[in-house]
């Protein structure tokens, strides 16, 4: 842009000079950018290296060479000793496959015997048949606990689960057939189905429901024998999955309703938040710890305290989703209202899809700050091992076991703790830069 | 179908700024109503509390025979246009009419028909898989009442429908209007700011000014007998000249008396007059540019004035004139009525006289503003 104004002013040295200004400012900003990449970049090429020094062959904390000299997974192996993991989540899929090629069967004999029938009468078929399955599992259940001699309340979290993870199934077959109008839909001349990969991506979204549904009917009936890294491992997957759901849901109703509803002492409360914030949460630490050792929700019930300590003060970040929300025109919420949606369904059907950006953002957010968190983590489980999140746990091998020997491992723990959050930021980043609002309104 | 009626309506947002003063109207079932008004003069706030997105601060709001000061929008069977259209980005066209539907949970054969018979009716059946983003604006725009039509609302709320559309459209979309307006025999409230299509779209119109109703009328009757000051300059364009005058009671009736002319008045206007005690006094006499007349051949009995502007608009010249004492005048003189003499005559800084014919003539308190003669 700048060379076009330039030459079309007929001013070509001027020209010369300002392309060489700019070439000058990028050479300094690639210089800074690579020297700083290599500064961020070697610890962690450090630490991915060292993890693959054997723990057997090559002992000590520090030492002088960076590449192992033999490469091996026995820090990996390490971790996951004493522990049934791979057998167990082995079973965990092939469940959830079965599951899958059960319902998609199921499915499509339903959709023969549903086909031509009004809506209710569907609905009311939809619902015999998972009143059916849910009650064929429920008593299967109760007898597969009788005879492996569970105690009365394992076996009522056992019912209750797969009571859920049922109902779920019954909503997958609901949704996979009764949303099918695309018959109706290609009637319309010219039309054309947007989405090419729409049978792909619910099949995906099936698979992953039912992986979800085998998970936890595999944990309910026999969970898994875990070391103690597997044992952190899923604690801060514990904590951080529940945290990131509530505190999503939290923060998100919140902004909304900052955003879009008038209420006395509205800006008082924003402003009182907002004061509130400045205070550093470490500040409140001696008295959450009391206040959780009151309810039992100390050591042995680190989990459950750590994820109402990150939950408690969340709806305090709705800054950024209620800034997010403002761009939305309040028209849409108007007219949605006026279609004869509730509040609710607005902020369902409407702003969510909308907001799906800052959604993603938010749930973002509220995983990673429990997944690495140290400081709650390390005083509310004091001393209780199994009650460790994985940063607790890492740096107690380091700290209080003999640093020589578990060092290489600690790197092993390490590796394995950026997986899961690289995953989700590589499948999540495409809906940082995508702004879906287009077309609501003029412009 | 319904008819509403609003009871002494009233609006106050915080800190006591009154935006809606004591409204009352009835509307009749199957009415085209429109209010029109300068921007913020309440008509938008009016017409959102009568959809439910404001909350009425006092007097009643009845739809039909139910009365729905506290009832949701959701619940008060109507269907509104925006200005900015407000579709839903986020799903096709076919879903965004569609949406009402689905969520009173209708079967989707019914659904489907409506849909369909809807963007027949505005000739949008080849857009329905597309998404809002990929449309123009007219065609928004024809999304949006059909968003609202498949609901087969009672009432039928329009706030400026076509203040987003270029020139051009907004011509062909009203005439569009008013076409929908006989396929779909409802009742309709449309807000504007533009007097054209108040004037054209309205079975009745009323005029808002400051929260105040200024008058509510047929567009003949607020066009031909203003009730004010502010009606008359708003109705109608250019606007209407507005002259010092003397008001002449004699024995006979009444005279107007300006610029060295003399009007002696109807006896239907004299009537009028006395009916409001009008004596002796200083009035405003209004005369629509339209209805000037030049005159060439005479200079008694006619107003003189310098030419300012010689717009020509094709058809007719737009003339502004000042007067002796100042006072700007617009004259409206169709081109046909003019000698090649006359028209050439007509250049910037030249004399001209001018008359017009006293049944036009509207009067006016000049301390009320109000008119003498309604």
């Amino acid at each position: 842009m700048t060379n076009n104004t330039s030459a079309a002013s007929g001013a070509p040295v001027k020209l010369r000079s300002k392309k060489g200004h700019e070439r000058r400012t990028n050479g300094a900003i690639y210089t800074v950018l690579t020297v700083m990449s290599i500064v961020w970049l070697v610890p962690f090429v450090f630490l991915v290296l060292q993890s693959f020094r054997s723990y057997k062959l090559e002992k000590g904390g520090m030492v002088d060479y960076l590449l192992p000299k033999h490469f091996s997974l026995d820090n990996y192996a390490f971790l996951f000793e004493g522990s049934n993991f791979f057998s167990w989540c082995g079973r965990a899929l092939l469940a959830a496959l079965a599951c899958a090629v059960v319902t998609a069967l199921l499915v499509h004999a339903a959709g023969k015997w549903l086909d031509g029938r009004d809506a209710a009468g569907r609905g009311a078929r939809v619902g015999a048949i998972g009143g059916c399955l849910a009650a064929g599992f429920v008593v299967l259940m109760a007898l597969a606990a009788a005879l492996q001699g569970f105690s009365l309340a394992a076996n009522l979290v056992r019912v209750a689960c797969t009571l859920i993870a049922f109902l779920l199934l019954g909503w997958v077959i609901a949704r996979v057939y009764l949303k099918q109008d695309s018959k109706l839909l290609r009637s319309i001349p010219g039309y054309v189905v947007e989405d090419k990969h729409e049978g792909a991506k619910k099949l995906i979204a099936m698979m992953a429901e039912f992986l979800v549904l085998a998970v936890l009917v595999q944990y309910v009936l026999k969970p898994m024998e875990m070391s103690q890294y597997v044992r952190w491992y899923v604690n801060t997957l514990t904590i951080a999955l529940f945290t990131s759901v509530i505190q999503t849901a939290i923060v998100l109703s919140v902004s909304y309703a900052l955003s879009r509803l008038r209420f006395k002492g509205r800006k008082l409360i924003m402003n009182t938040v907002l004061v509130l914030g400045l205070f550093p949460g470490f500040l409140t630490m001696i008295t959450l710890y009391f206040l959780l050792k009151q309810m039992g929700l100390t050591q042995a019930g680190a989990v459950p305290g750590l994820i109402l300590i990150y939950c408690a003060s969340s709806g305090m970040g709705y800054y950024i989703s209620k800034g997010f929300f403002d761009t939305i025109p309040k028209s849409l919420d108007e007219s949605a209202r006026i279609d004869g949606a509730t509040r609710f369904q607005v902020f369902l059907k409407i702003i969510m899809p909308l907001a799906k950006p800052i959604v993603i953002y938010t749930i973002l957010m509220a995983f990673m700050a429990p997944w690495g968190d140290y400081v709650f983590a390390s005083y509310v489980a004091f001393g209780h091992q199994n009650g460790y999140n994985v940063a607790v746990g890492l740096y107690n091998w380091v700290n209080t076991n003999d640093f020589q020997n578990y060092f290489t491992r600690f790197c092993a723990g390490g590796v394995l703790v950026a997986v899961p959050i690289t995953a989700l930021f590589l499948a999540l980043q495409k809906y940082y830069v995508e702004g879906v609002t287009g077309g609501a309104v003029k412009g | 179908m319904a008819s509403l009626k609003l009871e002494h309506v009233k609006k106050v947002y915080d800190k006591n700024v009154v935006a809606v003063h004591d409204f009352n109207l009835e509307i009749k079932d199957k009415e085209f109503i429109v209010f029109v008004g300068p921007s913020g003069c309440g008509k938008s706030t009016t017409l959102r509390m009568i959809a439910g997105l404001e909350d009425i601060s006092d007097g009643t709001l009845t739809i039909g025979d139910r009365v729905v000061n506290d009832v949701e929008p959701k619940d008060r069977d109507i269907a509104m246009v925006f200005q900015n259209y407000a579709l839903y980005p986020h799903i096709t066209v076919y879903e965004n009419m569609a949406f009402s539907l689905r969520l009173r949970k209708m079967d989707n054969e019914e659904v489907h028909r409506r849909v369909c018979q809807a963007a027949e009716i505005l000739g949008i059946t080849e857009y329905l898989a597309r998404k809002p983003k990929n449309l123009s604006g007219g065609q928004r725009q024809r999304v949006a009442i059909g968003r609202a039509i498949v609901r087969e609302p009672q009432v039928f709320l329009m706030d400026e429908p076509l203040s987003n559309l270029d020139a051009k459209l907004r011509n062909q979309m009203r005439a569009e209007i008013i076409l929908l307006r006989k396929r779909i025999d409802t009742t309709f409230i449309y807000v504007t700011h533009d007097q054209t299509e108040a004037m054209t779209l309205g079975d009745r119109i009323v005029i808002m000014k400051d929260g105040y109703i200024q008058q509510v009328g047929t567009p003949q009757e607020v066009f031909e007998t203003p009730r004010n000051l502010f009606v008359a300059g708003f109705i109608g364009s250019p606007q209407m000249n507005f002259l010092k005058a003397k008001l002449v009671k004699a024995a006979g009736g009444y005279q107007a008396e300006l610029y060295g002319l003399k009007v002696p008045l109807s006896e239907e206007k004299c009537a009028l007059l006395a009916k409001h005690g009008a004596g002796s006094q200083d009035v405003i006499l209004g005369v629509r540019p339209e209805h000037t007349q030049l005159v060439f051949d005479r200079a008694d009995n006619t107003i003189e004035g310098v030419l300012r502007v010689n717009e020509m608009m094709g058809s007719e010249l737009h003339l502004h004139v000042d007067l002796k004492d100042g006072t700007s005048v617009i004259l409206r003189i169709p081109t046909l009525e003019l000698t090649e003499d006359q028209r050439r005559s007509l250049t910037y800084g030249n004399t001209l006289r001018f008359t017009f014919p006293e049944r036009v003539t509207q009067l006016f308190d000049p301390k009320s503003e109000e008119s003498l003669l309604y």
